[in-house]
């Protein structure tokens, strides 16, 4: 079967939680049950759409599949242009799990549910776009479109962050800093595609062509020093890099559970799917020189997040600051810009993305039940809520590297890629794995085992098939990957290939641009 | 004489007399009604501009006459005049419908206030078609002092009237500039016709002589837009002005001011960029920074709006001083989602206002309770002025910073975008009022049917030309063209 022919299947993907933003527009506020079933059918559809786009990809063919090509302002050259290569329909499917389980755990939002709904849809169709859109334009278009509908959905739907019963941050405060860090990332690299649009002197913003183009005749290499750190610190802002990350912990402190979810899990990963799509791939000679200085970045999240992390007291602030320590390893791995390395790093998206979500998701199921997540006040949870413990220490596991997950792959691969040529970063990346089983067992001796607080009210399990599913996803999710890695990583191997090629041949035309670069083939 | 040019102009200029007539004889009872009347002679306008679609692109002839009209016809109805003809007639019908809910207006002489706005629309037509420097004073004019009465025109609110005050004479300064620039200019051509002189400056060299008349002509057209340096009079008109007539400043009044600086300075002075390039970049930047940093601490919805539209000129200039035809085409897309954006929030507004009887940025605090549709038209206008996608506003800033991107000037391009997230905050500041905080009270705003149907369309044009940008981009490179 020619993927070709099926293209509507990407555009549903992509389109189904649009429409259902829509529809809920006109839908009345009352009809509670409605608005969820929408949004629920919605993102079905999406997660069917995904799975399907992942299972009958065609390996042999590679390249971009499920295409689908609408032109849309001709005289700037700017095309809707879908279609998904193994990076692609990985991260989809990813964000397809993490928000089919959204919007099932946001079934405890009572409050103004129409609206939560249409925001949370925005923002899932966002995200959605921009790991489909080949065009320049559609992806910042879709990348903003997801940032926004952070702050409603913060700003109402979040708590503030609390510690001694004192408020550490308000919920307004997170909301309007993730906002403005996040659009101020935005812009910057909004600078840097304008300008990359402008001096390919191509006149489109289509990524397969602008990739082709540059492969034949690569862009001037002073024009490529001074757009790529444009691009990899305005997209490195939401990764979260070092040192532009301090939004995104109390952001998804002070998140909804199924923000966070979303937020930790997929969102983190636009940054590090549009450094490696628009600024590694059509860049090789920036690339080449800016990528240690990325590889040093990275290694500041992975130790400084962990530090951090292991002082916090709020469960999810210590998860916050361990999603940014995790993406440090992502960083680390593309900056590696071997084969190994960006499998890795397209791995680890995935993996930590599944991890993180599910880890937000229990926590936001403690929270409910406890009305606190301040860890000196948890503990021996594990009686009362056997089934969120069990899953929680199945996410702690799989946080901590312990193989049988696929983060346990994925970091691996991430620090034997490095290990040729950033050897001292390689070694505390490999520190910065103990400091993770340090938090994370901490986290869960302290809510799940150990005495339980008797003045917390009565704990309720999820006990119903309907409110395990989420949590049965994304745990089921998470080992599989964990057990069978390899049809994933040879998937992500077809595309990260492509890309490693382009910039050899670059390393070959101009040898000596990036001295710390090595052929790794 | 070829009359069906000016044939929208000649039948305002009649309605305007009719309009005169009506208010004296209907009784003083029924006066509120007479929106409605307004608005059945914009729309007998607006078929009139209809008819006038055959004879797009010819240009009013006069009988020869000596002395200042030498040459080439003072008078254009090219598609860029047609073109924005309907965007003021658009702007000037939902301005009328705006003072619908306004009450103190409507306490007052409602029909001496649409003589106005109709007088104002004229100098806009006027404006839209203007192919010489006399006729463009006169334009300005025309829309000038009807603003000025209009701002001034609810005699009992103090603030009004200091805010009619400080803009007549601000508005006077700039306009004696402006003719003394035309003076100089024509002194250094010896015409007053855009025809001759771009003939006559298109080396690219102009004198010393009309480079200064250039100067000044700018100083009267920036006033227009407000931009800074002559920006100081909109924060406090804004504030003080009924809404309706803000609405029409806003936007009216500064898409009036680009027109004129379009032609100008692209039909015109085109060739001698060096001259105003630079300094429009400049000038630019400080707009922007001025209008989005001042803009932060206001506590009036109508004050920060006037802060805002300072930064977005800055905009608006920036896409000008490229010199560039996608420069211009970038502009008038601008000014299109402007249109949209900016009187989807002057409707909220004025229905707040009327509510709650007070344009503080309190009022709005838990909007979203009171009503739901003003609070999402709230957000969706002040995210579209942001420049979020899918809304209109992205895709005009987008425009915006390509064409200054093509034009090398990268500097520029920084502070816009730098602006856009300035600019994000304190409107989401507003945002944070209308979604976040509790109401003062939990009474619920009513918004009656016509205002619903006119919010549902500015909303709707709002996400169909930030979504499907492609048409609209295609209709001004046809119209757009010097």
């Amino acid at each position: 079967m020619p993927p070709l022919s099926s293209s509507w299947i990407l555009a549903l993907v992509l389109l189904a939680p649009a429409a259902a933003a829509l529809l809920l527009c006109v839908v009345p506020a009352a009809q509670a049950v409605w608005v969820r079933r929408i949004a629920v059918l919605a993102t079905g559809a999406s997660l069917a759409g995904a799975l399907t786009i992942f299972f009958h990809y065609n390996r042999a063919l590679a390249g971009y599949q499920y295409e689908m090509l609408v032109p849309w302002i001709s005289s700037l050259g700017i095309s809707f242009h879908l279609g998904v290569d193994g990076i692609g329909t990985t991260l989809v499917l990813l964000h397809a799990l993490c928000a089919f389980c959204g919007v099932l755990i946001s079934y405890a939002i009572t409050d103004r549910v129409k609206e939560y709904y249409i925001f949370y849809l925005v923002l899932i169709t966002g995200v959605f776009g921009v790991f489909t859109s080949l065009d320049v334009f559609f992806i910042y278009f879709f990348y903003e479109m997801a940032v926004i509908p952070m702050y409603p959905l913060i700003g109402i739907w979040g708590s503030d962050v609390k510690e001694h019963g004192m408020v550490r941050f308000s919920k307004e405060y997170a909301a309007m800093k993730l906002t403005i860090y996040l659009t101020a990332g935005a812009v910057l690299a909004l600078v840097g595609l304008l300008w990359l649009y402008a001096s390919s002197g191509l006149q489109t913003s289509d990524l397969v062509a602008l990739e082709h183009h540059f492969s034949l005749t690569p862009l001037a290499p002073h024009l490529q020093r001074m757009i790529f750190p444009l691009l990899v610190i305005g997209f490195g802002v939401i990764a979260p890099m070092w040192p532009f990350h301090s939004w995104s912990p109390i952001g998804h402190a002070a998140a909804p559970s199924a923000v966070s979810m979303l937020h930790a899990g997929v969102l983190m990963k636009l940054g590090s799917y549009a450094i490696l799509r628009l600024a590694v791939s059509l860049m090789p000679d920036g690339a080449r020189l800016w990528l240690p200085w990325l590889a040093g970045l990275c290694v500041m999240n992975i130790i400084y997040g962990g530090l951090v992390a292991m002082a916090q007291k709020d469960l999810k602030l210590i998860i916050g600051y361990s999603s940014s320590s995790h993406m440090g390893y992502v960083l680390l791995g593309i900056a590696v810009l071997t084969p190994v390395g960006l499998n890795g790093a397209v791995l680890l998206m995935f993996a930590h993305g599944l991890m993180t979500a599910l880890a937000f998701a229990l926590v936001g199921h403690v929270y409910d039940q406890t009305h606190t997540r301040y860890l000196p006040e948890l503990g021996g949870l594990a009686k009362s809520l056997p089934f969120i413990a069990t899953c929680g220490v199945i996410a702690a596991m799989a946080s901590s590297g312990l193989p049988g997950f696929a983060n346990f792959v994925a970091e691996l691969l991430v620090i034997v890629g490095a290990w040729d040529q950033y050897r001292l970063q390689a070694v505390l990346a490999v520190l910065g794995v103990v400091i993770t089983s340090v938090y994370m067992l901490r986290l869960v001796r302290g809510t799940f085992f150990g005495q339980a607080n008797e003045s917390l009210p009565h704990a309720r399990d999820a006990t119903t098939p309907f409110a395990r599913l989420p949590y049965l996803i994304l745990t089921g999710a998470l080992l599989a990957v964990g057990c069978w890695p390899k049809p994933l990583i040879s998937l992500i191997d077809l595309s990260t290939r492509p890309i490693i090629a382009r910039i050899a041949r670059a390393q070959a035309a101009a040898p000596g641009v990036g001295s710390t670069w090595r052929e790794s083939y | 004489m070829n009359w069906h040019v000016i044939a929208v102009e000649a039948a305002l200029s009649l309605l305007v007399v009719g309009l005169l007539v009506g208010d004296l004889l209907l009784p003083s009872g029924r006066k509120p009604r007479l929106w409605l009347i307004a608005l059945a002679g914009l729309a007998a306008l607006a078929a009139v501009l209809w008819c006038q679609r055959p004879w797009v692109g010819e240009v009013f002839t006069s009988a020869p006459q000596a002395g200042l009209m030498t040459g080439g016809a003072m008078f254009v109805l090219d598609p860029f005049a047609y073109y924005f003809k309907w965007l003021f007639l658009l702007t000037t019908g939902l301005v009328v419908l705006l003072t619908r809910n306004d009450a103190k207006l409507l306490s007052t002489q409602v029909g001496e206030f649409y003589l106005l706005l109709y007088i104002a629309l004229l100098g806009m037509l006027v404006l839209a078609s203007v192919n010489d420097l006399l006729l463009l004073f006169i334009g300005l004019e025309l829309l000038t002092f009807s603003a000025y009465v209009m701002t001034a025109y609810v005699k009992t609110d103090p603030k009004a009237v200091e805010a009619g005050m400080k803009y007549l004479i601000l508005g006077s300064v700039s306009s004696g500039c402006l003719i003394y620039g035309v003076g100089l200019l024509y002194g250094a051509a010896g015409s007053t016709n855009f025809d001759v002189l771009r003939a006559l400056f298109s080396t690219g060299v102009i004198p010393p002589l009309a480079t200064v008349g250039l100067w000044l002509v700018l100083v009267g057209l920036g006033f227009k837009i407000a931009a800074v340096p002559f920006h100081l009079w909109a924060p406090d008109v804004y504030e003080g002005a009924p809404t309706p007539v803000v609405a029409l400043l806003s936007v009216g009044s500064k898409m009036a001011g680009m027109v004129a600086l379009l032609r100008v300075l692209y039909g015109v002075f085109w060739a001698a960029e060096s001259v105003w390039g630079s300094m429009l970049a400049v000038m630019s930047a400080a707009t922007l920074l001025y209008g989005n940093l001042a803009a932060i601490p206001q506590t009036n919805i109508k004050r920060l709006l006037g802060y805002s539209s300072i930064g977005h000129a800055g905009y608006l200039l920036m896409g000008l001083s490229t010199a560039t035809l996608f420069g211009a085409q970038a502009v008038s897309f601008y000014l299109l989602a402007y249109l949209f954006s900016n009187l989807a929030i002057f409707f909220v507004i004025t229905l707040v206002s009327k509510a709650g009887g007070s344009d503080a940025l309190d009022e709005y605090n838990g909007l979203s309770r009171r009503s739901p549709l003003l609070a999402a038209a709230m957000f969706i206008g002040l995210s579209s002025l942001a420049g979020v996608p899918p809304l209109a506003g992205f895709a005009g800033k987008w425009f915006v910073l390509l064409a200054t991107v093509q034009d090398q000037r990268l500097w520029l391009v920084a502070v816009g975008a730098v602006n856009v997230a300035i600019s994000l905050y304190y409107y989401f500041m507003v945002v944070r009022r209308v979604y976040l905080l509790a109401p003062p009270t939990a009474t619920p705003i009513r918004v009656d049917g016509l205002n619903r149907l006119i919010l549902f369309f500015l909303l709707g044009g709002i996400l169909v030309i930030g979504t499907v940008q492609g048409p609209f981009l295609a209709l001004l490179s046809r119209v757009v063209t010097f």
